[in-house]
Order: structure tokens, then sequence, then C-alpha cells
């Protein structure tokens, strides 16, 4: 949501695509929820036109949203649906942005189908990293090309050795670094009212998504380390786990 | 729906005949969920688990996010998996074989998820049936279940009785919630643990309030558990907080436990510590 109003603001044409049928959330986190009247699903089913279920976000003109059914299940929608589905998307805008459910069954596949990169998300932790070397092998099987987004670092835990740094979990999933971005009592606060934190300039985390959204146009940004000076002894058998696993 | 056909009356056959003759009453089945992911119902299985064997309990904690599996991780027993669920299901181990025992806790033992696995590889009646002899041999068997609502949660929930369901307090985790809740129905009963407060910032009017909770879901409340840094540490180390026996957060899981058994403790308001520059700059040097 928030990269996406990134790009938006930026000037690009942005699609977000709900891909946890069922379970939606993008339209709360956009505030856009009481508008919307089709979903991806009966887009999916011919149902209706793609551009008669698009929601044209409050306050960034060039960003869409296509919502997902909540009253539906994932298998509501095959693969080569979502695929062409994506694909129709692709050639109205700059960006589609699919916003993946949790976990790896049909709902993950699905939201996979059409896409041509991905963006993997994962918190400085020992459960989430494992659970995000997992994603990493299945869209390796795919050929996807993937970078990653360290989401919720506490830099002070970083610092305390308390908390993975960023080399460690680069190191763990070798896959390239796409942002940092701190924990932030602002997101939570943001989300729950619909309010993408990128409108507010003085925000410290709009800087952040920013310059991911710049990354993803292509430029060089340098990176704020967080990383901990000393190496961290503490991890050292947790490594070895997940390597091994 | 299909997942109620699944799953039994909970009064129904709830005693076990003890090789004595004697009837006992059978261990209760209860599943972990939440619809989103991320908001810490591993962690919350963990940490019941262990405060429920503290308590002298014999508790089974069952990883059914298999392909993602993390129960191992947070109880530090990653090195000792050798047999997981899909070969109890499977028939090619035993469950003697497959339970692990924990390293810190008495009476807790763990049935790990495979990792190279999916989730589809489980037969949902077999499942039913595995949880069911745990129950014989268990007070409590505690179901992790995956996140979403697909074929895994289906699993996992299959052979429950009960559900908690675990929340943050943020309006998507509590719509995610709602829609589990409605897709569980009647049956399980479901009580929540609202994780992850943060007291200073629901003051602040930045956070929804347990009492915001409550009026969306009017859900029986197991317990709150406050945002805290130790809960990463530990979950990094494989040392449940609950094994502590102080710190308001280890405390507040012996709460749910001893609520989750029955007893009937009082549920604490959160407390809001007013902090000190000086206590914050401690707690910065510490933590």
């Amino acid at each position: 949501m928030n990269l996406g109003a990134a790009l938006a603001k930026a000037g690009k044409r942005v699609i977000l695509v709900d891909a946890d049928i069922g379970l939606r959330n993008l339209d709360l986190v956009l505030g856009l929820e009481k508008r919307i009247v089709f979903d991806l699903v009966e887009v999916a089913e011919g149902r209706c036109q793609l551009r008669q279920a698009l929601i044209r976000d409050k306050r960034f003109p060039a960003l869409w949203l296509l919502p997902a059914s909540q009253t539906r299940d994932k298998d509501a929608v095959t693969e080569e649906q979502f695929a062409a589905l994506v694909d129709q998307a692709a050639r109205a805008a700059d960006y589609v942005l699919i916003d993946c459910p949790a976990g790896i069954e049909g709902g993950f596949r699905n939201a996979i189908a059409g896409a041509a990169e991905a963006i993997l998300v994962t918190t400085p932790e020992v459960s989430a990293i494992r659970d995000a070397d997992r994603v990493v092998g299945k869209l390796t099987d795919r050929a996807l090309p993937m970078r990653l987004i360290i989401n919720r670092l506490r830099p002070e835990m970083v610092h305390s050795g308390d908390m993975l740094c960023v080399d460690d979990v680069c190191e763990v999933l070798a896959v390239e670094l796409l942002g940092i971005v701190p924990d932030d009592e602002e997101v939570i606060d943001t989300t729950n009212r619909g309010e993408p934190l990128v409108l507010d300039e003085t925000n410290r985390l709009a800087a952040v998504y920013q310059k991911i959204a710049r990354r993803l146009e292509g430029e060089i940004v340098p990176f704020t380390t967080f990383n901990n000076g000393a190496r961290q002894g503490l991890f050292g058998r947790l490594f070895a786990g997940l390597k091994a696993g | 729906m299909h997942l109620l056909s699944q799953n039994g009356d909970p009064a129904e056959g709830n005693e076990r005949r003890a090789t004595t003759g004697e009837i006992t009453k059978l261990g209760r089945a209860i599943v972990v969920t939440s619809g989103k992911g991320g908001v810490g119902k591993t962690t919350t299985t963990a940490n019941l688990g262990t405060a429920l064997a503290r308590r002298g309990a014999r508790v089974a904690l069952v990883d059914a996010d298999i392909g993602l599996r993390n129960l191992d991780i947070l109880l530090g027993l990653e090195n000792r998996v050798t047999h997981h669920l899909l070969d109890v299901l499977e028939e090619s181990a035993t469950l003697d074989d497959a339970l692990i025992p924990d390293k810190h806790s008495e009476n807790l033992y763990l049935l790990a998820a495979a990792q190279s696995r999916e989730k589809e590889d489980v037969d949902t009646e077999k499942m039913c049936a595995l949880v069911a002899s745990l129950r014989e041999r268990f007070d409590y068997v505690l179901i992790d279940s995956p996140a979403g609502i697909e074929r895994g949660f289906r699993n996992a929930v299959a052979g429950a009785q009960e559900a908690i369901v675990v929340c943050t307090p943020e309006v998507s985790a509590v719509r995610d919630v709602d829609r589990v809740v409605g897709l569980l129905g009647n049956r399980f009963r479901p009580q929540l643990i609202i994780n992850r407060l943060r007291p200073q910032l629901v003051q602040k009017g930045k956070m929804l309030s347990v009492e915001d909770v409550d009026a969306i879901l009017r859900l029986p409340l197991l317990g709150v558990i406050a945002d805290e840094p130790q809960i990463i540490v530990t979950t990094n180390r494989g040392e449940p907080l609950a094994l502590r026996r102080d710190g308001a957060t280890a405390n507040a899981y012996h709460a749910i436990a001893a609520r989750v058994a029955g007893e009937n403790v009082a549920m604490p308001t959160v407390e809001l510590k007013k902090q000190s520059f000086l206590e914050r700059l401690l707690r910065g040097g510490r933590a």
C-alpha cells in the first residue's frame, strides 16, 4: 500500500491487486472499503470489466485498487484466470502490485501466477526468515526475479544484539536488498486510519518508502545501515540450523 | 459449511477408558488461529503450551503449518526433529517416534510439521484421528494453525473442539479474525487473545483499545499480551517467555493458562506504566 502510494506520488500509474480472497485488507488500509462495487473474482469470471472493478484512490489519482472478494474462497479463481487478469492490468498501468496472502497454498500460487517480479517481505526474526527462505525456493522454481524488504527492524535491538541485523538477513536469504523499513508506531496508526503514510512529507517512513520506489525505478539509492558493529555470536546456532534446513 | 461436518460435538465422547478400567476424561484439543499472518499464533501456542505444562498438565503442541513450520524454532527444538506430522499420518512413524519432548518443560511435547511437503498432502480424516489419539494421552492438544483460511487452516481446525483466536489491535487483523470466527461457526466456542498491545499508543489514541476490539468481535477474552521486545528475543533463542516465573508478560501467559484450565483469574487492566525519562534510559541500556 505504501509502496504503491509512493510510486503513484512519483507520477506512475499503479494498480494494487488484493489477492487475499476471503481475507481482504488492502481496501481497509487505503480507506476504500465503502467504495467496493465489483471485485477480483467477478472480473475473473467475466461478470464485469476490469475498469468497472478498479477503485480510484481518494488521494492519488494515479493509484487504483482491485479489491479481493471477501465472501469467496481462494480457489474461486484459477492461476490462468489470475495471470490473464494481471496481464490486462499491466497493459493499463506502469506497475501492478499484487498483495499476496500469507502462506504458500493456492492463494500464494494464484498471486504469483501473473507476476514478472517478486518483492519478498520479512521481519528480522528467525521464524519469519525461515518462512521467507521457503518462499525464495518456491519463487526460484518459477524463475521469478526477487528482491527483499526487511520490515519492522528495531535499530536499538539490532544494536544491543537482540535482533538480527540487515547483513545477517541478507546472508541467510541471499536475495538482493530493496529496502529496510524500521518498526514505527506510525505504520499501525496510519493503516488503521486508512491513510498511506507517504501522504505526510514529514513522516520518517515516507522517505523510506519513497526510496524503495526509486530503487524499483532503477535508481541507485544508498541504504541507511542498521547493522550491529560486532557480529552476533548469539545467533550462530540459529544460522547453522537455518542454513542446514 | 464443510469445516463443521469434520467436527464432532465437543461434549460427545469426552471420556477415555484407562487400562485399569476406570474412566478418565479425554484431553482438550484447541486450535490457535487468526486468519492474518504474523499476529503471533505460533508464539502464543509455544507460550501457552509452556505455561500449561508448568501447571502440571500434559501438553502436546501440533505444528499444522506444513511447509512453513516454526514452532520447533520457538521451542529451540529445530535440531531434534526427526519425524513429523505427515510421517505419522502416513504411518511411516509412530506417534512415539514423532513426539519430541521439550527441553525446558516436563510434560510438554512437540509434533513438528513437515517442512518440505504441502498442506494438500494432509488427509483431513486422518488428521482428526491423530488429534483424537493425542487427546487420549494428553490433557491439552494445542494445534498451531497456518495463516489464512485455505486447506491448511481447515486441516488444523478439523480435529479441534475449541478455538483460540489471536488478534493484534489493528483493523485488518480484527477483520480477519471476524471472518475466521464466522467460518468456525458455533462449535468451537472461540476465545480471544489480544496480542502486541502497546498501551502507550492506545493512550495516545493511535491504537485500538481492548474495548474497541471487544466491541467489534464480542468474544470471550482470554487475555491481553503487551508488545514487548523480549518476545522477539525469546522466540529467536528458542526459550518461550512463559518459562520465566515473573515479569508482566510471563505472568500474562500464566494467567491465560489458568483461564484455559477453567480458573477464574481476574483480568488485569493493562497497566500504563508512566515511564520517566530515567526509566526509559535504563530500559534502553538494558534491552
